[in-house]
């Protein structure tokens, strides 16, 4: 046991004290904090140019494109600075009018050709077509919706047509026009649908005025007082990126101490250092040494990265979703995953005999790693659903899925994790087992990579 | 004093197979304390292998191991130096600090004063803070030695420690084994240089496609294979007709020829029968050296056991 400490505390030195574990210490929190910053950076350099864009009003009296026109104009003067006066954070967007003559379908097929060709030119950003019956009270017939829906319905106008807006560009991905456009078309289209119908406009705004919803956590009593407290503003973000944010945490942490420890084993075996190395330690020793030496740099990480995201969690105010009970279900979850997908990448490093074999090997175990990652999302939503406690109870999942569980309002039972934590418990010493038996003989292995079948003779046969 | 403590190591019908290679046939050996031994064989032909049962790394598939009177199948013993044939040291750790480590994993908790000790003798005290990867051959072979030997081991084992050695470091060394004998352990090398195993080795020990071909002290095998060796110089004529009655073998080193004699025949009948040809200016029994009977073994088949090169 004491030759496994001294290995333990050579791989941690030689782990922490190197340029690429302080690299690596950075690069997480600033890969995360880079793609938050840059998105906030660039949030602002959006193209600020002005866009035009043509509009064909085909109401009674065009008074639609009139208002979207008054709109634009409002919208140019104030809306698109970040404040007045300051400096421009949107487009501008000109509204040029054109007359809709001729409605008969060639017509307007030619028009909307021509409209086309000068968005392909750049002359135009894109173009709106608002149809005539959009101000009329009584909307498309049933029978009209069902036929206009027909795909195989020939170009030009159809009766849909007239019951809607119709906005034509190459920019699809650029939605702020339709998105203004719609909300300004449409509030000018009530407003003459009220009109029409001999309706007060403010009282029918009153009417339909939209009811908000709060969402809460549960009331508490206080103690103290016997008075009951105000419960809490439930914001379901933040109760989502806690577990979420402990999840890329573990898997960062088996991977990022796993992968080198491999490569270690690696290159123990080309350096042909593992044969000194077999004439002073037992493989076993050797390996437990190893693994004892990853755990202690996993937990260094993890050490620092949650006094770092505890203290930013305390700052914004998010400090109540790391309860003390999660963390330490972190920490004896990290310890036992690293212990437990470690052995498996030291089986792998000595089953290969160069970095380049341990890729195609590498595959099942990541892929065992990366599971839980596709499937976190729904374990947030229903914590408590079958599939959600069932995906829970396998090993290789255990610690990332149990510890979402345990890390969503309200938690689980208690005896969940532990039961959890018994399985991987079972898992880590059949892998810490059966890679032992595979380290044991890939060790002085040298040629080529073993086959999964020689692998499991190794683990099987005395 | 029992059995066991006069033997270092015992071997007692050892096989050990890899697939359906057998590198090391029934083989049976035994390493008296205090002498130093030397491995001999062609490459492949089970040197390795046999150190590394001894070392406990392998596990012989029949047979047993007694080593320093130990019969347990523990590997990894303290009291046993092991350096192997490919020099293992972590490249980016220093010099100081990999010896540090190794001594440790032998359970030597002070090992600083013997490190500096071993690094002064060996000339390497100035590169004791630096990387090993910026360490020579020669120096990082010398490292690896101090490795084998900084836990006063009671019995040393070296793979091939004199290969690519200038002469003054295989001196150094040479005398460093030599000192490790004299301080009562027990040394048993593999080499291929067959002078360096003359001159060092008390016993010699050769092992032939897994199976044992040599055992014994140099003149106990010189004596087995030497009576059979003519040197002669031949003056005017140019030398030794190509065949003679009586002569197995020519060999021309130029400055004399070397008969090797069958079975029975006498050296003074070749003697009157090379007098009747010329003027016989040299004629020696030669006790033939080790390389020659290393050769005169493994010669007709060194092709073959160059391609099965399984160490």
């Amino acid at each position: 046991m004491h030759k496994a400490f001294v290995i333990a505390v050579r791989e941690y030195n030689a782990a922490v004290r190197t340029k690429a574990f302080l690299i690596s210490l950075v690069v997480f929190p600033v890969l995360i904090g880079g793609s938050v910053g840059l998105q906030l950076l660039l949030k602002d350099k959006v193209d600020t140019a002005e866009k035009r864009f043509a509009v064909i009003d085909r109401t009674p009296g065009e008074k639609l494109v009139e208002k979207l026109a008054v709109a634009a104009q409002a919208r140019n003067t104030t809306e698109i600075f970040d404040r007045p006066g300051g400096k421009q954070i949107k487009p501008a967007f000109t509204v040029e009018r054109v007359a809709s003559g001729d409605e008969r379908r060639e017509a307007v097929d030619q028009q909307r050709f021509d409209l086309s060709e000068r968005v392909r030119d750049g002359d135009l950003f894109g173009f709106l077509e608002i149809g005539s019956g959009v101000v009329e009270l009584a909307g498309l017939p049933p029978d009209a919706a069902d036929a206009a829906n027909d795909d195989d319905a020939p170009p030009g106008p159809s009766p849909k047509d007239r019951f809607l807006m119709r906005y034509q560009s190459n920019s699809p991905t650029f939605d702020a026009f339709q998105r203004w456009a719609e909300k300004v078309v449409n509030e000018a289209a009530k407003e003459s649908r009220y009109a029409a119908a001999g309706l007060p406009a403010d009282k029918v705004k009153a009417a339909v005025r939209p009811v908000p919803l709060m969402t809460k956590g549960l009331t508490r009593r206080n103690t103290a007082t016997g008075r009951f407290d105000e419960a809490r503003d439930e914001n379901p973000i933040a109760s989502m990126l806690v577990p979420g944010g402990l999840l890329m945490l573990m898997f960062m942490l088996i991977l990022i101490g796993s992968t080198p420890l491999m490569q270690g084993v690696v290159e123990e075996k080309m350096q042909r250092i593992a044969e000194v190395l077999l004439g002073s330690v037992r493989p076993f020793d050797l390996m437990l040494g190893k693994l004892l030496g990853l755990v202690g740099v996993s937990v260094t990480l993890a050490a620092v990265y949650l006094s770092g995201a505890y203290w930013a969690a305390r700052h914004y105010g998010y400090a109540e979703f790391v309860s003390v009970e999660v963390l330490s279900w972190f920490l004896v979850y990290l310890v036992l995953g690293v212990l437990m997908y470690g052995s498996l990448f030291v089986a792998v490093g000595a089953a290969c005999t160069d970095l380049r074999e341990t890729q195609a090997m590498l595959w099942p175990v990541m892929l065992l790693a990366m599971v839980p990652m596709f499937v976190w999302m729904n374990v947030v939503r229903e914590p408590n659903s079958v599939f959600s406690t069932v995906a829970s109870y396998v090993p290789t999942a255990t610690p990332m899925l149990m510890l979402v569980r345990v890390a969503v309002p309200p938690g689980i039972a208690w005896w969940q994790p532990v039961v959890g934590m018994v399985g991987v418990l079972a898992a880590t010493l059949a892998c810490v087992y059966a890679a032992g038996r595979i380290f044991r003989v890939g060790l002085l292995m040298q040629g080529k990579a073993a086959t999964p079948r020689e692998l499991l003779r190794w683990v099987f046969e005395a | 004093m029992t059995r066991a403590n006069d033997t270092a190591v015992v071997i007692r019908g050892v096989t050990k197979t890899f697939g359906a290679h057998t590198a090391v046939n029934d083989l049976n050996l035994t390493v008296p304390r205090g002498t130093v031994y030397g491995f001999i064989g062609p490459n492949g032909s089970g040197k390795t292998t046999t150190l590394r049962m001894i070392m406990r790394i392998l596990h012989p598939d029949s047979g047993e191991l007694e080593v320093l009177g130990r019969r347990t199948m523990r590997a990894a013993n303290d009291r046993v130096g092991y350096l192997p044939e490919e020099r293992g040291l972590y490249k980016s750790m220093t010099v100081r600090n990999v010896l540090q480590f190794y001594a440790e994993l032998k359970g030597v908790r002070r090992a600083r004063p013997a490190i500096d000790e071993w690094l002064e003798r060996m000339g390497l005290a100035e590169w004791a803070g630096k990387k090993v990867q910026a360490l020579s051959k020669g120096m990082a072979q010398k490292v690896q030695f101090i490795a084998a030997v900084v836990s006063k081991p009671d019995l040393v084992l070296l793979d091939e420690p004199f290969s690519g050695l200038d002469p003054v470091n295989l001196e150094t060394l040479r005398e460093a084994v030599l000192d490790l004998r004299r301080g009562g352990a027990t040394v048993i090398f593999s080499t291929h240089d067959m002078n360096v195993a003359e001159r060092m080795c008390d016993s010699i020990f050769m092992i032939y496609r897994g199976k044992k071909v040599l055992d014994g002290t140099l003149e106990s095998i010189q004596a087995a294979y030497g009576s059979d060796t003519v040197r002669v110089r031949l003056d005017s004529n140019g030398g030794v007709p190509g065949s003679m009655p009586g002569v197995l073998k020519l060999t021309d080193f130029g400055r004399y020829q070397e008969l090797r004699l069958a079975d029975g025949v006498d050296s003074q009948a070749v003697l009157a029968a090379l007098m009747a040809r010329g003027r016989v200016s040299h004629f020696e029994l030669a006790r033939p050296s080790l390389h020659d009977i290393f050769v005169r073994i493994a010669a007709p088949e060194t092709v073959e056991t160059a391609g099965n090169n399984h160490a």
